[in-house]
């Protein structure tokens, strides 16, 4: 099941980019992508795990950019959570390998806790295309440097519990 | 690049990206992003406060006995969404049934028990803890910890029993035994005459020759039987006992080692048991059961290592009471001869068992003309070796480890060296 679920969302994540880029003429880039997608997939067959983060990265940049090409972004906040979702069970499939056993419940929780991570970020952007608020450009800097550093916090905390080790 | 830092490294761009280009639809693909962080912050574990119990079936198997591990971890805090639990194992035991590394949710205050059971070739492990790994279902808060346990398992050498162990020391102990003592007294067989004395049983009176004297009277002499002091010496050296396809013969020679070591000590002799590769491990001599257990203890550690100390073959005279019988188990080096000789000379009777390593890896090395034609040329360097070894005096059983033991044990080593060499000339008459 995991296994199918990398396949799809690798592919719904190509789908969805190449459709934005070539809807808007783009036809190198959403060839591009869509080999990109390709490679993703038959490295990910052969077991070359390491591939996913970059590819993940990969994806979001493109998307982030395809933005400024005109695609839908829709589209590519598609792209964005599919190749999250592909990139998280691709490690996560990795933990599975390194056991011999593993609970059902275990993957359960992991696709509950991705589908909640998908859904409250399409209902996050919903929110945004609803509430429009005007900001000068002072006003989105402030912003943006409360968000970086909001950020920034969060992946302090995240990586000092990392490196507690209880003995 | 850790997981974390990725995600952070795409939110600063895309934030950076979107105020730059002044693109609300450009912020809005962090989202996901920050929600996954956020997630992973939400559902990590704070602290871990975990116990494990272990219960195992049996703490000394023989080897291919099967032992069940029951194992027991109890969360006395929060729920833990993904505990990878792991019980080391080493390669000498084998996994049959279930499972020694787990991934489960621990919900908070309770147990989870499993078990499996393991096979196992010889050798002890002792199993001190658990490996654990609490992560959030996302695996971004990453905890490890150690949970320890009590358990050890031994798994002891394979037996082939033999019955007897025919050794001739020149010096033997005080206390009755079956090694002939060069001594007249009471016994079993003949040993020669004396003057008869008071006291001596009418019944060992020998009236044939008393009848030859005039007036005296002569007592047949009995050759004592007493136990004797013995050393073995396991020779653990990875150069002669390992092989370039990763087999050993060296659990032959362990076999040898249990078999020779459980018939002298059940004839009541006094043993001692030194095996050497990387280290030296040394059993004091001792006496019955107990003395036999610490050996079988030290046979199951036994391992092949390489060391400088022991570049050549090592048999420390101080550690063996002078002329007391030394028993070399050993594929044999042809650099080892000196020293052996040394010790001949010493006055040591030696006995030498040698599993065949030629035999031993020609068998795996299959039925090319060239593999035989190797076979044979080091067969042939090997019995000039053996040669030299027998005109020193010294008994060498070269064991081809394809026959049993006990069958090798039964041929050579029942009867004196001398009685099986007297056969051997009536039968070459």
């Amino acid at each position: 099941m995991t296994r199918n679920a990398i396949y799809a969302s690798i592919f719904i994540g190509t789908v969805a980019l190449a459709v934005g880029l070539a809807l808007q003429e783009h036809l190198v880039p959403a060839i591009g992508v869509g080999l990109l997608g390709a490679a993703w997939t038959i490295t990910y067959r052969r077991n070359m795990f390491w591939v996913a983060s970059p590819a993940f990265a990969l994806f979001t940049i493109i998307s982030a950019v395809s933005i400024w090409a005109g695609v839908s972004s829709w589209l590519a906040l598609a792209c964005v959570i599919s190749s999250l979702i592909a990139w998280d069970l691709t490690m996560f499939i990795q933990r599975l390998q390194a056991t011999n056993e593993s609970s059902p419940r275990v993957v359960r929780t992991h696709f509950l806790q991705l589908g909640f991570i998908a859904g409250l970020s399409v209902l996050g952007v919903l929110a945004t295309t609803l509430i429009r608020i005007s900001l000068t450009f002072g006003g989105a800097a402030i912003l943006a440097m409360l968000g970086i550093w909001g950020i920034s916090a969060l992946v302090y905390r995240l990586r000092r519990h990392e490196d507690d080790i209880d003995v | 690049m850790s997981r974390i830092a990725l995600l952070a490294a795409l939110i600063y761009f895309i934030i950076l990206a979107g105020i730059g280009s002044l693109n609300g639809s450009v912020l809005e693909l962090a989202l996901p992003l920050v929600i996954y962080l956020l997630a992973g912050l939400w559902r990590g574990p704070e602290t871990l406060n975990l116990s494990a119990e272990r219960t195992i079936s049996s703490e000394r198997i023989k080897p291919g006995e099967i032992v069940t591990v029951n194992l027991t971890v109890s969360n006395h805090g929060d729920t833990l969404d993904q505990v990878s639990l792991q019980d080391p194992l080493p390669d000498f035991l084998e996994l049959l049934e279930g499972s020694n590394n787990r991934l489960v949710r621990l919900p908070a205050h309770e147990s989870l028990s499993w078990s499996y059971t393991l096979r196992g070739r010889r050798g002890s492990h002792n199993f001190s803890g658990l490996n654990v790994l609490a992560e959030d279902s996302l695996g971004l808060v990453v905890k490890r910890t150690f949970l320890p346990t009590h358990g050890q398992l031994l798994v002891l050498p394979s037996v082939a029993r033999v019955r007897r162990i025919a050794i001739q020391p020149r010096q033997t102990r005080v206390y009755s035994g079956v090694i002939p003592a060069h001594q007249g007294g009471t016994g079993i067989e003949f040993f020669g005459l004396r003057s008869y004395q008071i006291g001596d049983s009418p019944h060992h009176i020998n009236w044939r020759a008393s009848a030859r004297q005039n007036g005296t009277l002569y007592t047949n002499e009995y050759e004592q039987e007493r136990v004797a002091d013995v050393g073995i010496v396991l020779d653990g050296r990875s150069r002669i006992n390992n092989f370039s396809d990763r087999s050993s013969i060296f659990d032959d020679a362990v076999l040898a080692a249990v078999a020779v070591s459980s018939a002298l000590l059940s004839e009541g002799n006094r043993v001692g048991l030194l095996i050497y590769g990387d280290r030296a491990r040394w059993t004091s001599p001792g006496y019955g059961k107990r003395q036999r257990e610490r050996i079988m203890q030290n046979l199951a550690l036994a391992k092949t290592g390489e060391s400088q100390n022991f570049k050549s073959l090592f048999i420390p005279r101080r550690m063996f009471p002078t002329n007391s019988q030394i028993i070399l188990i050993s594929p044999l080096h042809a650099d080892d001869l000196p020293l052996l000789a040394q010790l001949r000379v010493s006055g040591y009777p030696l006995m030498v068992i040698s599993p065949d390593p030629v035999s031993f890896e020609a068998r795996k090395l299959g039925n090319r003309d060239s593999v035989k034609l190797a076979a044979r040329i080091a067969r042939l360097e090997r019995e000039i070796m053996l040669r030299h070894l027998r005109g020193l005096g010294i008994q060498v059983i070269n064991w081809d480890t394809a026959m049993p033991f006990e069958q090798v044990a039964r041929a050579s080593l029942s009867r004196p060296v001398t009685f099986l060499r007297a056969i051997q000339r009536g039968v070459g008459a």
